[in-house]
């Protein structure tokens, strides 16, 4: 028969525990991870005694976590998607402070470029304002070298994080292993009672882990925690850990991307889209990289349009101008896993059809296909891709020399380094093109009524466009051209030759003579430069619909737009994590009053057992008193 | 079920709470002192987008009433130049009226011839004009060296056709000046149809009066000589020598033939020739010089004088082209300094309207601004007062 001695024993040890674990409830009120703790007592089951049995006190089964499997993981899983905005969210403001509302001074460069043409035009043999023509030009490239170095630090920083995080990931993830190890030992050892210290670090560990990479967890009888990434590739699976790993970008071996030691450098990437090491992903790839690449392509119209015009145009020096700027031919990388010999030598053929993605050119069971990177869409092609009948797509021709083989690709980025390599290449403002390539002339002796136009460049590559040209007429309605040869003459029509265009209007008397000459040593003409200035409403991108300065605002609106967006999911994000910490909290948080409370439970408790325990030494002195009196 | 609410959840859920208040509040201040509603397109993407757009229209319109200024300024030189060129023009037309008096004294005449050199040079020196720049502004597009340069038949021009225009709004060009050799070369002899000048050997006193076209569509732009086969008869022959027509003559009489007309007064000796040409473009230095020339002829004889009479008729013809030649560039000149002006004051209203727009979309409203900062503000102080309530609230303290 249990006596009362035994009983309130075991009722003292119970609440002392008891007692203990509130007091540690209380002690970890503020340590992260921790969940707090409940007794689990029971009635010892009575011993046999006749017909009446009473039970043999209390007995502590466990000492158990207040835990919901589900609450953690809905924690887990929003901390992730948080994770990936916040480390986004840090780069799209970035971009868009970068932007500020000039995109970086570019927008006010290209306007002060612009006007400094104006002036010019207003004044074209004066060395000052050419000059600081020259000093807008100038401060045009810089501003897009500018702004695309500081994006292609945002890159830098991107690449040098990743390395960080899977150092992180890696480290988190030895300790879940480790961790894993010592909990199944310990459920061994202690007949099943949970090691509930190490439960909550290994708890802690993957909440961390899940704010850097998104993860998703199983666990095994044995208590032991598998954790995935991505696509289901393992990172712990029991005791063992698959490291994450960085491996050079096969077209860029300046990119990090990241794969996993059992993969043999296979790219994961793209399937992590949460946590900070997405987030970084994901801003390189929507953020950084779309930025660069539309400023390349601003830069590649831009250079394309100003150097065609000036190619059109005489300088003070009477001969045709030289290019202002000048910028890298679009890049075409081999991947490094190519087996063929291939290389790609791309050029802008046409930046109205030039567009701000990258492509990738396959080969393939004998042929070459041209895909565009990001949606997979097919592109067509056209030509053989040999120097005399190049590949041409979306405005680039494609030169390929060596052989590939099947499988091979190369990623042609057309914008992407066009920024950072645009640089202004004339350094002597006499070298401006300011003037009109050809002018034409009206003979002094001409009795008919007829005048001619102002001659304009069709084609400023013809060899013969300076020779000088005189048009004669041998009748009212026939002319020839240089003494040979008779054409109808209609009024106010096009005549074309040499690469240059006149129309002659009026009534020619036989004998007329008209001529076309090279503009040189009419240093004041300023036809071209009023080309220039014109030129900043004039359509050259997206197929002649948007011009420079309406690309430059596209480009600030997106950027902006993409900011406020990851704002706005950010704001949202950040209030379910709350909620989803809230309900954490709910199940798995220490109250202080409630711990209060209890700890005002067990000490009534303990103090009533003590009373027992003296009640029962009363009855036993009783006894003796009465045995012995 | 109610939510089981722990101290340390209640404490990062404050600070939380706290940063964003905050956040928002120094966003607001941001705002009142840059007093911009956005410094990032983030903030509003689509206006940030639109005041991108109202900047550069913006800019391209300041920068037109600059294109604007500029072309007014040498516009105003050009007037300038032109108007001393009338002046001069003017003078030289009396004095060849003074010259056409037969009884002018060889003296006279040669102190005319003086002064006629005289308005030459003067007429050169304005076709010589430079702007502030250093350019000559009557060289077309060859402004770097001067245009006209003195000959003994005149002036030969050494500038070319062009003409320069500038920008001065969307669409519309003006030209900032006219070359030489339109103002001053391409002027029509004569009346500007036919021009009639006498045989340099003739040795009658026949002079020409006035001069018309009576039907324009009658001339056909030929060479025609009219002959006198006697004092009193004479024929009209064409380049082909072909009878055109004939008739008697005596002095006063208009001869008519092929749509044109003129009157020859004094008499004509047998075979004095007249001759009618299609008007060609000749300088003004040329007339010029060919008055000069005339006045230093020797007079004697009564066909001397007529000569000289005939020669100062053209001249005056000549003359009287150029004034209208040089009246109609400065109205030309005046039109563009007119739409010049016009286009200014367009463009001011239209810089008045982007600027009101720019600050529709990207000034502060203040009153809004600072109705929110107050909002903020008293969220803010709410929210540390219930935390400075609430954070007391524990059980432990009644035990």
């Amino acid at each position: 028969v249990p006596d009362i001695f035994e009983i309130s024993v075991t009722a003292l040890r119970a609440f002392q525990t008891a007692l203990s674990v509130t007091s540690n409830n209380i002690a970890n009120a503020n340590t992260p991870g921790y969940a707090r703790e409940r007794i689990d007592l029971t009635a010892a089951p009575p011993q046999a005694d006749g017909a009446a049995s009473v039970g043999s006190g209390v007995v502590v089964t466990a000492i158990s976590r207040a835990y919901s499997q589900a609450t953690v993981d809905q924690l887990n899983s929003s901390q992730g998607a948080l994770g990936q905005l916040n480390s986004l969210q840090n780069y799209t403001n970035q971009i868009d402070n970068l932007f500020g509302t000039t995109v970086g001074g570019v927008s006010t460069a290209l306007q002060g470029f612009y006007n400094a043409w104006s002036d010019v035009a207003n004044n074209p043999t004066s060395t000052a304002s050419r000059q600081a023509l020259l000093g807008k030009a100038q401060s045009l490239s810089a501003s897009f070298q500018n702004t695309s170095a500081q994006l292609n630090a945002l890159n830098a920083d991107v690449n040098a994080r990743i390395g960080a995080d899977v150092t992180q990931i890696n480290t988190i993830a030895t300790s879940i292993a480790k961790l894993n190890q010592q909990i199944v030992v310990a459920k061994g050892q202690d007949g099943g009672f949970p090691p509930n210290e190490l439960l909550d670090q290994r708890d802690t560990l993957v909440s961390n882990l899940s704010q850097l990479v998104g993860v998703t967890t199983s666990t095994d009888s044995n208590g032991a925690l598998n954790v995935f990434v991505g696509n289901g590739q393992p990172l712990v699976l029991q005791a063992v850990t698959t490291a994450l790993t960085t491996v050079p970008n096969s077209f860029n071996s300046a990119q990090l991307e990241v794969s996993s030691a059992a993969l043999n450098g296979n790219v994961i990437s793209g399937s992590l889209n949460s946590g900070d090491l997405g987030g970084l992903l994901a801003a390189r790839g929507h953020a950084i990289d779309p930025a660069i690449n539309q400023l390349g392509q601003i830069a590649t119209a831009l250079s394309g349009a100003v150097n065609a015009q000036q190619n059109a145009g005489l300088n003070l020096n009477g001969q045709l101008g030289g290019n202002l700027y000048s910028i890298a031919a679009p890049a075409a990388v081999a991947s490094s896993k190519n087996t063929g010999t291939a290389a790609a030598t791309v050029n802008v053929i046409d930046t109205g059809a030039l567009t701000s993605s990258d492509y990738l050119l396959s080969f393939k069971a004998g042929a070459y296909a041209l895909t565009r990177v990001g949606d997979g869409a097919n592109v067509p092609l056209t030509g053989s891709g040999s120097a005399a009948n190049p590949f041409v797509a979306v405005g680039l021709s494609i030169v390929l020399t060596g052989a590939s083989a099947n499988g091979d690709q190369i990623l042609i980025r057309p914008t992407a380094g066009a920024a950072a390599t645009f640089k202004t290449v004339l350094v002597d403002p006499s070298q401006l093109a300011a003037a009109g390539a050809v002018q034409s002339t009206t003979a002094g002796t001409n009795t008919g009524s007829a005048t001619i136009g102002v001659a304009s460049v069709l084609d400023a590559t013809n060899p013969n466009l300076l020779v000088p040209t005189s048009i004669q007429f041998t009748s009212p309605t026939t002319y020839s051209i240089n003494g040979a040869g008779s054409f109808a003459y209609a009024a106010g029509s096009n005549i074309s030759l040499n690469g240059w265009q006149v129309q002659i209007s009026g009534v020619p008397a036989t004998g007329d003579s008209f001529s076309v000459k090279t503009n040189a040593g009419s240093a004041g003409d300023n036809r071209n430069a009023l080309l220039f200035s014109n030129q900043r409403s004039l359509g050259v991108l997206a197929g002649g619909t948007v011009s420079i300065g309406g690309a430059v605002g596209a480009l600030l609106t997106g950027a902006g737009s993409l900011a406020q967006q990851v704002n706005t999911a950010q704001t949202a994000q950040a209030a379910i994590n709350s909620q989803a910490q809230q309900n954490f909290q709910s199940v798995s948080g220490v109250n202080l009053d409630e711990e209060a409370a209890s700890l005002l439970q067990w000490q009534n408790a303990y103090q009533a057992s003590a009373k027992a325990l003296q009640i029962g030494s009363t009855l036993f002195q009783t006894l003796l008193t009465a045995v012995h009196g | 079920m109610i939510m089981r609410v722990t101290q340390s959840l209640n404490q990062s859920q404050f600070l939380t709470a706290l940063n964003q208040i905050e956040s928002r509040l120094s966003q607001t201040q941001n705002q009142i002192t840059t007093n911009l509603n956005f410094t990032t397109a983030a903030q509003n993407p689509v206006a940030a987008g639109l005041v991108n757009n109202y900047n550069q229209t913006l800019t391209q319109s300041t920068q037109y009433d600059t294109n604007g200024n500029s072309a007014h300024t040498n516009l105003a030189i050009e007037d300038s130049a032109l108007s001393q060129v009338q002046t001069q023009l003017q003078s030289l037309r009396d004095l060849a009226l003074q010259a056409n008096n037969g009884s002018l004294s060889p003296d006279a005449r040669s102190a005319i011839a003086a002064q006629v050199v005289q308005i030459q040079s003067g007429i050169l020196a304005a076709a010589n004009t430079q702007n502030g720049s250093g350019e000559y502004i009557f060289a077309g597009n060859a402004t770097l060296s001067s245009p006209f340069v003195a000959t003994a038949s005149g002036a030969a021009y050494t500038g070319d056709q062009g003409q320069r225009e500038v920008q001065i709004a969307a669409g519309q060009s003006v030209a900032t000046g006219d070359n030489g050799d339109s103002v001053f070369n391409r002027i029509k002899t004569g009346n500007g149809t036919f021009a009639a000048t006498a045989g340099i050997s003739n040795g009658g006193t026949g002079i020409f009066g006035a001069t018309s076209v009576t039907d324009p569509a009658g001339y056909d732009g030929g060479t025609y000589a009219i002959n006198f086969t006697a004092p009193n008869s004479y024929e009209v022959r064409d380049s082909n020598n072909l009878l055109i027509s004939s008739g008697t003559f005596s002095s006063g009489q208009s001869i008519g033939f092929r749509g044109i007309q003129l009157t020859l007064n004094g008499q004509p000796a047998s075979g004095d020739s007249f001759s009618v040409a299609p008007s060609a473009n000749q300088s003004v230095f040329a007339t010029v010089q060919n008055l000069v020339s005339a006045l230093q002829n020797a007079l004697g004889t009564p066909a001397a004088q007529a000569l000289l009479n005939n020669s100062i008729g053209y001249a005056i013809n000549n003359i009287d082209q150029a004034l209208n030649q040089i009246s109609n560039v400065r109205s030309a000149v005046g039109g563009r300094l007119n739409s010049i002006t016009a286009e200014q004051s367009l463009s001011g209203s239209q810089q008045i309207q982007l600027q009101q727009s720019i600050s529709n979309l990207q000034s502060l409203d203040y009153a809004k601004a600072i109705t929110t900062l107050t909002e903020q503000n008293t969220t803010l102080s709410a929210s540390m007062q219930a935390y400075a309530l609430t954070k007391g609230l524990t059980l432990f303290k009644y035990l």
